[in-house]
């Protein structure tokens, strides 16, 4: 774990869950896998507080345990899942583009509570979702099951491991901790559950703070009257697919930009085939074959088969490579390059970084390095055709921040500089790691840069609430026109600019920390295939 | 043997006869005559005489020294250079063998020039010496420098009348040692124009994608033509010079090519293929990292918290957040 994810790590479980946890959690990653009593030890916290802190942490998948001989139990903390919270917006995002407000709902509930059972979930976000509704009409419970049981199939969400029940008891005594089994077979399987109900709408009360705790409480006695259909089923939402689907969209969206619409929307289709077939880490997709690519194409495009047949040659022949044929059985077989898709991604990133950050004519130079593997200091100046002196400054600028490397090959068995070829380089898969590297303490920034601004006008923030929590009670108690206009004007003019700048700035970071995500993503999904290649 | 050969005595022991004479046996031999040969036609003089007379004949630059395998040869020169040999004679008088040597080896350099170490590994001279000799020659305007775009130090020497060769001058991209970056880039701009409105309309052309993607390609023929006609150039452009400007654009990453199989007789066909280029888009569009100051920070290694420099008081977040 580099210095960067962890600090990175340190801002999230700070934010997130608070200080306690931070400190549990910056630990472990920091020291890799300890036993209870370590840590209590090294972190100064009581035992009590470090079993709650461990508590919260697997609750969210952040921490696995396991026993080690002897009976101890070990804990370990999962850096590059932490790291996931950055994508949680965009998780929630993609989940309400495909199946509306009730998969967005069902997917953040999931997310922010690590793991739920179904009944669970599909009680609050009913109840949720009839708060929003008009007055009189409420959130059937079949609806919400239904998306539920939808997200289960296209593998959205997915079934935790549980303690497996054992047959006979186990004479000994019990194991320190349960080991978690899960089978593939059922991992995606919705339990046969009748939840016959609606939303409840929440009474509306005095103040929204003392409000919840009420109303929550008469409903959570009545939920225990009812014995839970489904105790002991919890439920995740699968990264992994999410992942799979971000990275279809990157491909999509790659090939519309360098085609056009109908392609992409055939490489569309061909990956939405794919989704539950392949795997996702295999190079390449199932071959499908282009008679059912017609079949399955989405209803609205009618182009014929012929049309069909040539945009699948011309994407074949295209020199990205991303589409390649198999074979010519059933019209021609088709599949994706999932690797080189990825690849042409991940070096277009870094290809986009050089631009912006030394100009269009370092960008130049990248790429023809990139294309030509190995070149010397006079063929650059020649293919580029860039003048000696210039080229040399942005040669040795890029070398300066590792973006291209020196390969020395020697004449002579002495290395004498003068009798050495010196050849220009570029090692696509360190200089990813190395702007990966980058993108993390980036984002660590932003999120400084949002506390210290938040901290700054953090008394008027605080006097902004004052007021508005006065508003809200003295319209609730029925007050005039006239003591409301004056409560509001408690706040200056100035005061309400800067608050206004405040919520824009604190926008704009929060919205980049989500666009540094996405190169993180390409980066990292990128470092991940080659390696699993290797 | 009492037979004394009486020798006629011809009325030759003049030097300039005997000269006139080796003359007429170089013209009847043209390969070249060895002393022998002389030795043989003109028995009656004597070694001195002989030496004495193609010395002069040397001197005056109508024979030519040359060593063979047997012996030494001379060899008259030749008619053709007969011309410039007056002119050279005339201007030459004044100069010693060296100079000559020097100036020989520098003609049979050609257009391609010869460099000064090169000079003086040909004629084994010293250094002091030819670097005499080539400003006198310089001065004597019978050679001139001209200076290598390869090794901007390194100065080569040829004819004064000859024009220097491509690889020495650059060819079309250099004027005067000096790159041309602006004609380089305008010539640029120009063909990823053509291309790219060749491309638009093939796209808004509507037909089947296998017409459509053929006629958005341009043969490096096409751009040349383009290219030609538009005139933008003083400098006459050959196939390989649009050929290394596309390069460039594919390097810029706004084309992209491909190479097709063509009959011979097809205009613009190399060797039976053509290369074909197309105006691309590029994949992504510019990456989340660039969009956040941090992805462009000069000082990003030097940022930490509670630096001097660190999150909380930097300008360019606050310049950025300021739009």
């Amino acid at each position: 774990m580099t210095q960067a994810e962890i600090k990175l790590c340190s801002l999230l479980l700070q934010e997130h869950f608070g200080e306690i946890v931070e400190k549990i959690g910056v630990h472990l990653i920091r020291t890799g896998s300890q036993p209870l009593r370590v840590i209590a030890h090294d972190t100064g916290t009581s035992l009590d507080q470090v079993k709650k802190a461990l508590c919260v942490l697997i609750q969210h998948n952040l921490v696995i345990y396991q026993v080690h001989k002897r009976g101890v139990v070990e804990y370990e903390a999962q850096c590059s899942r932490v790291l996931r919270m950055l994508r949680y917006p965009r998780y929630i995002y993609t989940a309400k583009t495909l199946y509306s407000d009730t998969g967005e709902l069902i997917v953040e509930e999931l997310l922010l509570n690590g793991k739920m059972t179904m009944s669970a979930v599909v009680k609050k976000v009913a109840d949720r979702l009839t708060e929003t509704m008009e007055d009189g009409k409420t959130m059937d419970y079949a609806e919400v099951s239904n998306t539920f049981v939808r997200l289960a199939d296209t593998h959205f969400v997915q079934r935790c491991p549980f303690v497996p029940a054992t047959e006979n008891s186990d004479p000994g005594p019990p194991p320190p901790a349960p080991t978690l089994v899960i089978n593939e077979k059922d991992m995606y399987l919705v339990p046969k559950l009748s939840l016959i109900g609606k939303g409840k709408r929440r009474r509306s009360s005095d103040e929204d703070a003392t409000g919840e705790p009420k109303a929550k409480r008469p409903k959570h006695t009545a939920d225990n009257k009812e014995p839970i259909p489904d105790d002991g089923i919890y439920w995740q939402a699968n990264l992994d697919r999410f992942h799979q689907h971000f990275r279809d969209q990157g491909i999509v969206s790659a090939v519309a930009n360098r085609m056009d619409q109908t392609s992409s929307e055939i490489v569309r289709t061909m990956l939405r085939m794919s989704e539950i077939t392949t795997p996702s880490n295999a190079p390449f997709t199932q071959p499908l074959s282009s008679n059912e690519i017609f079949r399955s194409l989405p209803v609205g495009y009618n182009i014929s088969k012929q049309v069909l047949d040539q945009y699948l040659t011309l994407l074949a022949d295209d020199p990205l490579e991303f589409v390649g044929k198999s074979g010519d059985s059933g019209g021609g077989m088709y599949v994706i390059n999932l690797h080189k898709a990825l690849g042409s991604l991940a070096t277009a990133t870094l290809e986009s970084v050089v631009q912006e950050r030394f100009g269009s004519r370092c960008a130049r130079i990248f790429r023809l390095v990139l294309q030509k593997k190995h070149l010397e200091q006079k063929q650059v100046e020649d293919f580029a055709m860039i003048p000696a002196k210039e080229a040399k400054d942005m040669l040795y600028k890029m070398l300066s921040e590792n973006f291209i490397s020196l390969q020395e090959i020697p004449k002579t068995p002495d290395h004498a500089p003068s009798r050495t070829f010196y050849l220009y380089t570029v090692n696509i898969l360190s200089a990813a790691r190395m702007l990966l590297h980058r993108c993390y303490k980036s984002i660590a920034n932003l999120i400084e840069r949002r506390q210290f601004e938040t901290k700054e006008n953090k008394r008027l923030l605080e006097k902004s609430q004052r007021v508005e929590a006065i508003i809200a009670s003295m319209q609730a108690t029925g007050a005039e026109e006239a003591q409301l206009q004056e409560i509001e004007e408690m706040i200056t003019a100035p005061e309400r600019q800067q608050l206004e700048t405040l919520k824009r700035n604190v926008n704009k970071l929060d919205a980049s920390e989500i666009q540094v995500d996405e190169t993180i993503f390409l980066l990292e999904s990128y470092i991940e295939s080659t390696m699993k290649r290797q | 043997m009492a037979e004394v050969k009486v020798k006629v005595q011809p009325p030759d022991a003049d030097p300039v006869e005997i000269e006139n004479r080796i003359i007429e046996l170089c013209h009847q031999f043209p390969h070249g005559i060895t002393d022998q040969v002389i030795q043989n036609e003109m028995p009656h003089i004597e070694a001195q005489q002989r030496a004495v007379a193609i010395n002069r004949l040397l001197s005056m630059g109508q024979l030519d020294l040359l060593r063979s395998n047997t012996g030494l040869l001379y060899r008259i020169k030749d008619s053709q250079n007969a011309g410039p040999v007056s002119f050279f004679l005339s201007k030459m008088k004044g100069s010693d063998n060296q100079e000559k040597l020097v100036y020989q080896i520098i003609e049979d350099a050609g257009n391609k020039g010869i460099w000064s170490r090169d000079i003086r590994y040909k004629s084994n001279l010293p250094l002091t010496e030819i670097n005499k000799i080539l400003k006198n020659l310089e001065s004597k305007k019978l050679i001139k420098a001209v200076k290598s775009v390869a090794a901007s130090k390194k100065k080569v020497y040829m004819l004064y009348n000859l024009q220097p060769d491509r690889s020495v001058t650059g060819g079309a991209w250099y004027s005067d040692q000096d790159f041309e970056s602006e004609f380089v880039e305008v010539l640029n701009q120009q063909c990823f124009k053509f291309l790219q409105s060749k491309a638009e309309t093939a796209r808004e052309s509507k037909q089947n994608p296998m017409i459509q993607r053929n006629s958005s390609f341009a043969s490096s023929h096409e751009v040349w033509k383009y290219i030609c006609e538009l005139g933008i150039s003083k400098v006459e452009l050959s196939m390989e010079d649009i050929e290394t400007i596309l390069n460039t654009l594919i390097y810029d990453g706004k084309v992209e090519m491909t190479i097709i199989a063509a009959k011979e007789g097809t205009v613009g066909s190399v060797d039976g293929h053509m290369k074909l280029y197309r105006a691309v888009n590029p994949i992504i569009p510019p990456t989340g990292l660039v969009r956040a100051p941090c992805g462009l920070c000069p000082v990003f290694d030097d940022c930490h918290e509670g630096g001097e420099i660190s999150p909380s008081n930097c300008i360019y977040m606050t310049e950025w957040l300021e739009f």
